[in-house]
This record gives structure tokens, C-alpha cells and sequence, in this order.
């Protein structure tokens, strides 16, 4: 009995063997694509390159009055490039006083200097081929110079005038002022527009990170009030240049200390920046809009750049919806139903507050619900189960194959490390980033997606035209409609 | 047959680019060979990065399409990232039949649906559902043996950076960059997919190309202007008909059709390939020889045959729309290479390039009349436009600025521009020259687009050459050829209430609704 038992207990477990490695030869190979197997056999060399860093690949020097300065040079082509950033950003603008920011970035470059007219500047730099810009962001001024390295003394020279002695010409903000307007009295024409503006507004409400441009606070903005911006916030030792390019750094940082070195720093107090509320705005709000495809827009909160779950994050939103076709958001709204070209997420460590995290989708009027709750179902679904191994690999695999490409250029290389200091981040940041990025588990993932996603408090925005959808967005919740009234403009 | 051209060994290039070249310390070097089948490489070492960029242009745009089968360029664009019987499967053999039934059964559902359209004919609704949930399950059924989107998947798991792909009127383009050590997988999935794709999933992807459809065109009011411009300025030559193609085409295009469209124009002797990066010429000709080399040739696709007939006097259109008004001018123009097209490009510039440029100047900035003005001219395969793109000003209406538009253009014609405005274009055109070495991608898609174009990439050259030696006088001369109008056409973005708006003719029924 016993020896029979023990045969047949062995012969049982030698069956149970043999068809667990039949089926696991079938998983292996079967859903295998033939391409699968040729690109295995292929050799890569490693890739020579190290991540640059700061003190390293990239030189930072102070100069006395505190503008601080990053170089590298790389002789390739004749060309010369400047990128500034200015402690500044629509941040510190009153709320009545919205668009003061964006008006003094803009004036800035237009509107001359103590000793150019802004003629006289266009005309300088358009003969030269070189291009100097301006602007002011929500967080951050910034401004740029692209000249011919032939022509480097001269671009220097307008660069630092423009960034020191602006005039604020009256005229030139007329122009920019009727622009905005003209803009304004446009931003309903096309459905795209429409659903950025309104689901940033109801997101954040009054702060900054939320606002659009409206005419009743831009008309009032006077020369003056550039001017004072401007003179408030340009100070040297805020100032931050990031250099590449053809030049001899010993000589450039002469030219440096030529235009910029006896610009004199006032100490000064900034604001206090308003702060998100961190408070959830879940609803369905639609607009109306005789079209023939919905918009739609739903998400929330998310994070600030300095969150030490963005790895994680970054890998749960490549395969939530950021990865493209190796997205899930992307392979069933678009490659499996064809409800949609563009379908995607976006969960973004871009600013120094609370960004938003997003997921969007245009798809014909008929298939409104039905896009929107396969999106929905997505959003729920990567909280209730692990990634599967191959999902986070290929996510990684992206990501860290991908690395290279964020430093292509010495003007991205120097871009992006300078940044990091602005930014506060570690200036180890992207040193580390790739070993952040391995390190990610499927647990991970998913704590990250049971933390930062909110399915029951979403913002779901829908613009289209409710007549024709294919269900009743009513099925989902009560829904807010919002009236396009057409903006404001006199 | 390896052929080397090196831009600063010949002569009369040298002394142009001396100056040029000196300063900096990358040359333009361009290697070129081609492969027995003739499939054409162009090559540009730079080792600044360790990654390379890939460009693959296809000789065949919407202009090579014929009515009821437009957009199918672009549609066979999209089909290409869909695999082949080695990509996007695991078992080839299985989705054949599947594929032939599904196409039978679209086929007969858009039959029923035609006879639904059809007031007189009287359709079948229950049928037509019943044909729709039979191709839904048949398209199930192949999912299984479809590994999704693996294309895709296997460029961005090897660190593909901005895959993609594009269709114009003259060409189609597949592009990605890679870190360089990944050239032999990208010489592989190329070939394999040139060589022979399956259009798996066919019917979706129509869907989605539609929707790109409502995207680009159907919802957004210079999308929908461009589209009724074109239809307008040409009558005859299909430079008259959208990219993306008409909406009824789109959605009743064959698979068999579009099958039948890849095997004519989709051949090594049609396309043109650039590699721009951290390469080994040598070792990049041995991976393109080993992948492409057994690629068979076909006979060369026929060039267009219909030319556009010389217009007999203006065209003006208006197309109704719930949105702000904006306007589109355009003159016919001759193809690539003819010498007035050098002096169009110049023109464009002096117009509205910067803003020292005419149209910055006094319409946007001194008489506040617009708010933007774009004056643009091709190089193009065929007979094109220079086209004026502008949006006025509240209150000042179109017709205002169309006014304003011509103002400038008159003085073109009468009076010599000045030398100083030719220096500065001259400047840009070789700063422009200088910065476009400064992009792999930017780099590479110059190449095989003027290739393409052409014949020959070093039209790249030519043109910056040509251009720099415009005249005041031949601007003077060209813009009394061109700028008339009897050769006009002009077409208005007019707002209107939503509700007076008119019901689409087209009823748009899908098959995988």
C-alpha cells in the first residue's frame, strides 16, 4: 500500500510538475511575438555618459553682487545662449492686480530701455539674427538670449540693459493691454480653451496657480505699477544666469562683471505667497457648446515638486494614463473602443505648491459617457490592484532609458541644473533620480494611487453639446452647468 | 555605391561657408549611400550626445490620394504603428481569417448603413445591430492574439524619445530618437514594418483618426477656415483636399484600399532615411544593408497628374463658425526649385518674420488693426500658395484688415525694399542655417524633407544660397506676378449665433458605435 501510495504520490507530483512547466513554457513563449524574441538576441554596448552635476560637467560662480551664474561651454557651433531666472512669479501680485506680472514680463523686452528705444532694440537684435525674450510665469521670471558668439559682447550688453533699465513705454503696454483684451474676448472660441480655464479656476479657486487673465483687472495696470514690480523683484542677487555655448569662460565672466558687476542689490522682503487650500472640489460641471466632440477634464489636487513619493507617482501615472500606447487610459479609450485620438493623465512635480493632478479626453458627441466612464473605471481600477510586473518594468525601462535625452544639450544641461537650485531641490536630484526610480515596488504603486487618487473627489468637467450624448451625464451625479458667457471685455 | 558629400570640400561652398564654419567645430557632413533597391541613407556623425535620431520619409502625401480614398495617407500613417506578422502578435497565423471576416462583415454593415441613409432604399435596423455586435465579437476574438501596441512599447522600453509619426501633403514621416546603442532594433522594427505591415485593428484606428478629425478641424475655427481655403483656392489639384481627409472618406475607406495604397507608394525606392547623431557611418550602413537590403523595389508611383488651371479671377468664401473672426489670404505659386519661389521666401520674411517686419510694425503694432499676421510661402512637390493668415483687431473688422494686407503688398510692387532689410534676412538665413546643426531631429528632417522634395538634400544648401541672392528688383518683379487679384483667394472666418448654424449633410454613423 505504502509503496504504491508513494508511486502514485510521485508520479502525481511529477504530472502536477510536468504541466506547470508546459503551461509556463506556453505563457513564456506562446504570447511571445516573434519580433519579442529577435530584439532579445540583439547586444547593446553600454552608453558612455554620466549625468552632469554641478561643479563637474557644469561650473557655478557668484559674482560679487550675488547673481549667480552657470556655465558650461561646448565649442560645437558659433552660437551663444543666456537663460535668467528672477526670484519672481504672478505669485506675489495682488489679486486685483491679476496679470501684472504677465505684463511686466512682456513690457519688459517691448518697451525700450533709458537709453534704447524699443525700436532701436528690435532692430539691433533682428540684424544680428539674435533674439532676446522675457516673460513672467506663476513662479518664476525668466529670460533668454540667443545670439551668434560672434555677436557676444553686443547681445550681453542689450540683455543686461533690458533686464536693468527697462522704460515700460506707455504705447508698448497699450499694445500688450489690447492684445490681452483681444485674447480675452477670444478664449470661448475653441472648446480646448474653455475646459483648461474652468477647471483650473474651480481647482483652485483665487489662488494664483488658478487665475485667467480678466479685462477688469488688466485695463487699470499703470506704467507705474510695471515699473515697480519690476524694480522690486530685479535685484542682482536674485538673479540666476545660466550660460552654454561657444565662449572662454575665464573671459565671459569679465564680460559678466562688465554689464551686470555694479548693479547694486536692495535687500527687500517678499510677500508671503498665498498657499493652496488643500481642499477637494468634487462635482460634474458641464458647458454647453454646440460642438461635434466633448471635452473632458476631471482630476485634482496632486503634489508639489518636492514630494519624495514622485517616483512612484511618476511610474503610477506612466501607466495610468501618461505612458501613451503603453498607458492604460490610452489603450483602451483609444487603441481597443477608437473613442478618442488624445486620451492621457498627467500628474505633474512642477510646482512649488499643490499642481493637479489630471486626466482628459476629446471624444465624439455620442460616446461622451461612455469615454468618460471608462476613464473613470481606469482611475479606480490602479487603486484597487498591484501593476502587474510587466507594467512597472516597462514604465522603468522608460524612464531609465529615457534619462539620457534630458541631457542632450549643454542649454538643457545647464537649464536644468540651475533649476534645481531654484527650485530648492537637491542638487543631487538627478543623480539619484534613476536609483529613485529602480526602487519603485507594485506595492509602491499602489500605496501611491490609494493616497494621491481621489476617484469620489474628482472635478469632472464635460464641454460639449448634452443634446446628443449618449447618456445622461445625471447617471454619474448631480451636474453643475455652467453658462459661457462671453467674456468682458469693455 | 557609397557615395560621401562633404559640404567643406567643395570649392564654391567653402568660401560661402568659411566664416561660417571656422568659428564653430562641427561641419556639416552629410554621407550618403545607396542600397541596390534604392533606398536612400543619409548620414550626419555628431557626437555631442550619445543618441542618435531617425527619420524615415516616405515620397507619399494626401496629394498622391485620390477623391474617396482622401486621408488615407495619414490613416495608413497610424496603421503603421499597428505591427506585422512578427510585431504586435503572437500568432499571426490565427488573425488571418479573423481579419477577412471582419473586413466582410464592415463591409456589409456600412451597406446596411448607406441603405439607412437612403430614404428610398429603406435599411434594416435590427440587422445592422446584429452586424455590428458580430464584428465586435470578431474583433474580441483577435484581441487575443494581438500583443498591444508592442511597437510602441518595445521603442519606449528602450528609451525611445519622441516616436511618432507625420503626413503633410507631400510626404509622411516616421521619427524617433534612441539612445545610440539601440540603432539595430530600430533598423529591424523599420524594416519589418516597411516591408510588409498588418493592418490589424482597422476599424478602431478609423475611429480614432476621425476623432483626430473633430480635433483638428471640426471644432476649432482655423482648423475648419484652413480645410474650406484649401477647397477653394484649389480646384483641380489635390493640394485641394484636407490631410486628414474628408469626413465621409474617412469613415468608409477600405482596409483592402488602404492595403493596396501601402504596397503601391510604401518602397526602399520611395523613402528617403536620415540618421543624425552619435553613429559609425560604416557600422550604420552595415545594419540598413542587413535589415533593408532584401526589401524588394517596385516601379516608382506616378507623379500627380492634374494641374491646377490657372485661376480666372478672385474666389472669396466665408465660413460660418462660433468663434471670433480671423482671415486667409492666398496667392497660387510655383513648385519647388523655380527661382521665384526664393524670392517668395524672402518676401514672406520682409513681411512677417520678427517684429521689424513689415506687417509687425504697421498693422500690429502702429495702426493696432490686428492682432497677429503671418505671410507664408512653400517649397513644396507641387504648385502651392503664399498665404497671408491674420486676425484683426476689435473693433476693426477683416475687411479693414484685408485693406491693410494689401496696402503692404502694393508697396512691394512699386517700391525697391531696402538694404537694410535684405542684409537682416540675409543674417537669418545664415544664423538659421547655423542653429538648425544644432538639433539631431531638427537636423534630419531637413535632410530627407528637401530630399524628398527635390532629389537631393543639398537643396538645403541651395536654398539659403538662392535666397540670399534675392534682389530688390526681383522682389519688385514677383510681387507684380503674383500679389493679384484674379490670382486670389480669400476666405473669412464670419461668427454666428450657434443655434442659426446649419445641420451637418454628412451623417456621422460609425461601424464600431
Amino acid at each position: 500500500m505504502k509503496k504504491i501510495n508513494r508511486k502514485f504520490v510521485i508520479v502525481a507530483s511529477l504530472s502536477l510538475v510536468l504541466i506547470l512547466a508546459v503551461l509556463l513554457w506556453a505563457a513564456e513563449t506562446q504570447k511571445t511575438s516573434p519580433a519579442a524574441k529577435k530584439i532579445a538576441t540583439f547586444k547593446y554596448q553600454d552608453l558612455v555618459w554620466q549625468v552632469p552635476q554641478v561643479g563637474k560637467e557644469v561650473k557655478r560662480v557668484e559674482l560679487k553682487n550675488g547673481i549667480i551664474v552657470y556655465l558650461k561651454e561646448d565649442h560645437t557651433l558659433p552660437l551663444f545662449n543666456v537663460q535668467v531666472l528672477i526670484n519672481t512669479g504672478a505669485v506675489y501680485e495682488p489679486a486685483q492686480k491679476a496679470g501684472l506680472a504677465q505684463l511686466t514680463g512682456t513690457v519688459l523686452r517691448t518697451g525700450g530701455t533709458k537709453s534704447l528705444k524699443p525700436d532701436e532694440i528690435n532692430q539691433k537684435l533682428e540684424y544680428m539674427a539674435g533674439s532676446v525674450e522675457t516673460s513672467i510665469g506663476t513662479e518664476a521670471g525668466r529670460a533668454s538670449l540667443s545670439i551668434l558668439s560672434k555677436d557676444t559682447d553686443e547681445g550681453l550688453k542689450l540683455l543686461a540693459d533690458i533686464l536693468r533699465n527697462p522704460t515700460f513705454n506707455k504705447d508698448k503696454l497699450q499694445l500688450v493691454k489690447d492684445q490681452l483684451k483681444e485674447q480675452i474676448r477670444r478664449r470661448n472660441d475653441t472648446p480646448g480653451s474653455i475646459i483648461n480655464r474652468e477647471f483650473y479656476k474651480t481647482i483652485y479657486g483665487d489662488h494664483p496657480y488658478g487665475r485667467s487673465l480678466e479685462w477688469d483687472n488688466i485695463k487699470s495696470i499703470t506704467q507705474k505699477e510695471l515699473a515697480g514690480f519690476h524694480q522690486k523683484y530685479f535685484q542682482p542677487h536674485q538673479i540666476m544666469l545660466g550660460i552654454s555655448g561657444d565662449f572662454k569662460e575665464a573671459k565671459i565672466l569679465q564680460k559678466l562683471e562688465k554689464v551686470f558687476g555694479d548693479w547694486q542689490k536692495k535687500e527687500m522682503d517678499y510677500p508671503s505667497k498665498p498657499k493652496v487650500e488643500k481642499k477637494f472640489k468634487p462635482g460634474i460641471y458641464f458647458i454647453e457648446k454646440e460642438i461635434n466632440q466633448s471635452n473632458i477634464m476631471l482630476g485634482h489636487l496632486g503634489s508639489d515638486l518636492n514630494n519624495p513619493d514622485q517616483y512612484a507617482l511618476s511610474l503610477m501615472n506612466f501607466i495610468l494614463g501618461g505612458g501613451s500606447f503603453s498607458s492604460r487610459l490610452t489603450s483602451r479609450v483609444r487603441s481597443d473602443e477608437g473613442l478618442a485620438y488624445s486620451v492621457g493623465s498627467s500628474f505633474p512635480f512642477t510646482t512649488q505648491d499643490l499642481g493637479v493632478f489630471f486626466a482628459s479626453c476629446q471624444t465624439k458627441t455620442k460616446s461622451t459617457c461612455r469615454a468618460l466612464s471608462y476613464m473613470l473605471d481606469e482611475i479606480k481600477m490602479i487603486r484597487e490592484n498591484l501593476v502587474t510586473e510587466e507594467e512597472l518594468n516597462t514604465a522603468k525601462d522608460a524612464y531609465i532609458n529615457n534619462f539620457v535625452f534630458r541631457f542632450t544639450t549643454t542649454e538643457q544641461i545647464v537649464g536644468l541644473l540651475m533649476g534645481l537650485e531654484y527650485d530648492k531641490r537637491p542638487a543631487d536630484y538627478y543623480k539619484n533620480y534613476l536609483d529613485n526610480i529602480r526602487k519603485v515596488s507594485a506595492k509602491d504603486v499602489l500605496r501611491v494611487a490609494q493616497q494621491y487618487l481621489h476617484p469620489e473627489a474628482l472635478t469632472i468637467y464635460v464641454v460639449g453639446h448634452k443634446a446628443d450624448f449618449d447618456e445622461s451625464l445625471e447617471e454619474l451625479g448631480k451636474v453643475t452647468e455652467i453658462a459661457l458667457v462671453p467674456p468682458q471685455v469693455d | 555605391m557609397k557615395k560621401s558629400f562633404r559640404v567643406y570640400v567643395a570649392v564654391s561652398l567653402l568660401i560661402i561657408f568659411s566664416s561660417l564654419l571656422w568659428a564653430g567645430e562641427f561641419k556639416l557632413d552629410v554621407q550618403e549611400h545607396t542600397l541596390k533597391n534604392g533606398l536612400q541613407l543619409l548620414m550626419v556623425e555628431k557626437h555631442t550626445a550619445p543618441v542618435v535620431s531617425c527619420v524615415i520619409r516616405f515620397k507619399v502625401g494626401s496629394v498622391d490620394e485620390e477623391p474617396g480614398i482622401t486621408g488615407t495617407s495619414h490613416l495608413l500613417e497610424h496603421m503603421l504603428f499597428k505591427g506585422t506578422k512578427n510585431i504586435g502578435t503572437w500568432n499571426y497565423e490565427a488573425e488571418v481569417s479573423l481579419m477577412k471576416e471582419i473586413d466582410k462583415t464592415a463591409a456589409e454593415m456600412e451597406k446596411e448603413e448607406k441603405r439607412l441613409q437612403n430614404p428610398l432604399a429603406g435599411g434594416d435596423e435590427p440587422k445592422l445591430k446584429q452586424l455590428r455586435e458580430k464584428l465586435r465579437e470578431l474583433q474580441q476574438k483577435q484581441k487575443k492574439f494581438i500583443l498591444k501596441d508592442e511597437l510602441w512599447e518595445t521603442y519606449m522600453r528602450n528609451g525611445g524619445s519622441g516616436l511618432n509619426a507625420s503626413t503633410s501633403e507631400d510626404g509622411t514621416q516616421y521619427f524617433v530618437s534612441l539612445p545610440s546603442n539601440r540603432l539595430e532594433m530600430w533598423a529591424y522594427i523599420e524594416s519589418d514594418r516597411m516591408r510588409e505591415p498588418v493592418l490589424r485593428e482597422f476599424y478602431s484606428e478609423r475611429d480614432v483618426v476621425f476623432e483626430e478629425r473633430r480635433l483638428r478641424t471640426d471644432t476649432q475655427p482655423l482648423g475648419k477656415l484652413w480645410e474650406q481655403f484649401a477647397a477653394t483656392a484649389f480646384t483641380a489639384h489635390p493640394y485641394g483636399w484636407p490631410v486628414v481627409g474628408w469626413a465621409s472618406d474617412i469613415s468608409t475607406v477600405k482596409r483592402e484600399q488602404v492595403q493596396e495604397y501601402f504596397r503601391r507608394h510604401y518602397s526602399p525606392n520611395n523613402c528617403v532615411i536620415a540618421i543624425v547623431g552619435d553613429i559609425n557611418p560604416k557600422e550604420v550602413v552595415r545594419l540598413v544593408e542587413k535589415y533593408f537590403g532584401d526589401i524588394p523595389p517596385q516601379p516608382t508611383p506616378e507623379a500627380v497628374f492634374t494641374s491646377e488651371p490657372e485661376q480666372q479671377g478672385e474666389r472669396r468664401i466665408e465660413v460660418q463658425f462660433d468663434a471670433n473672426p480671423q482671415m486667409l489670404i492666398g496667392y497660387h505659386t510655383p513648385q519647388a526649385g523655380h527661382p521665384d519661389t526664393y524670392v517668395l521666401d524672402v518676401i514672406s520674411s520682409i513681411l512677417s518674420r520678427g517684429r521689424t517686419s513689415r506687417y509687425y510694425k504697421n498693422l500690429v503694432e502702429a495702426k493696432k488693426i490686428a492682432l497677429n499676421v503671418n505671410a507664408s510661402s512653400y517649397q513644396s512637390r507641387y504648385p502651392d500658395l503664399f498665404t497671408i493668415q491674420a486676425t484683426p483687431l476689435a473693433p476693426h473688422t477683416t475687411q479693414e484688415l484685408e485693406e491693410e494686407i494689401y496696402t503692404e503688398l502694393e508697396k512691394l510692387k512699386t517700391e525697391p525694399v531696402s538694404q537694410w532689410e535684405l542684409e537682416k534676412t540675409r543674417n537669418q538665413l545664415e544664423a538659421d542655417f547655423t542653429r538648425s546643426l544644432n538639433s539631431n531631429t531638427g537636423l534630419a528632417f531637413q535632410l530627407t524633407n528637401y530630399d524628398a522634395v527635390t532629389g537631393s538634400w543639398k537643396f538645403m544648401l541651395t536654398l539659403k544660397e538662392e535666397r540670399k541672392k534675392v534682389t530688390p528688383e526681383e522682389i519688385m518683379r514677383v510681387a507684380q506676378k503674383y500679389f493679384n487679384k484674379a490670382n486670389r483667394t480669400v476666405a473669412t472666418l464670419v461668427k454666428t449665433k450657434t443655434e442659426s448654424k446649419p445641420t451637418s449633410f454628412v451623417p456621422e454613423k460609425k461601424l464600431s458605435d
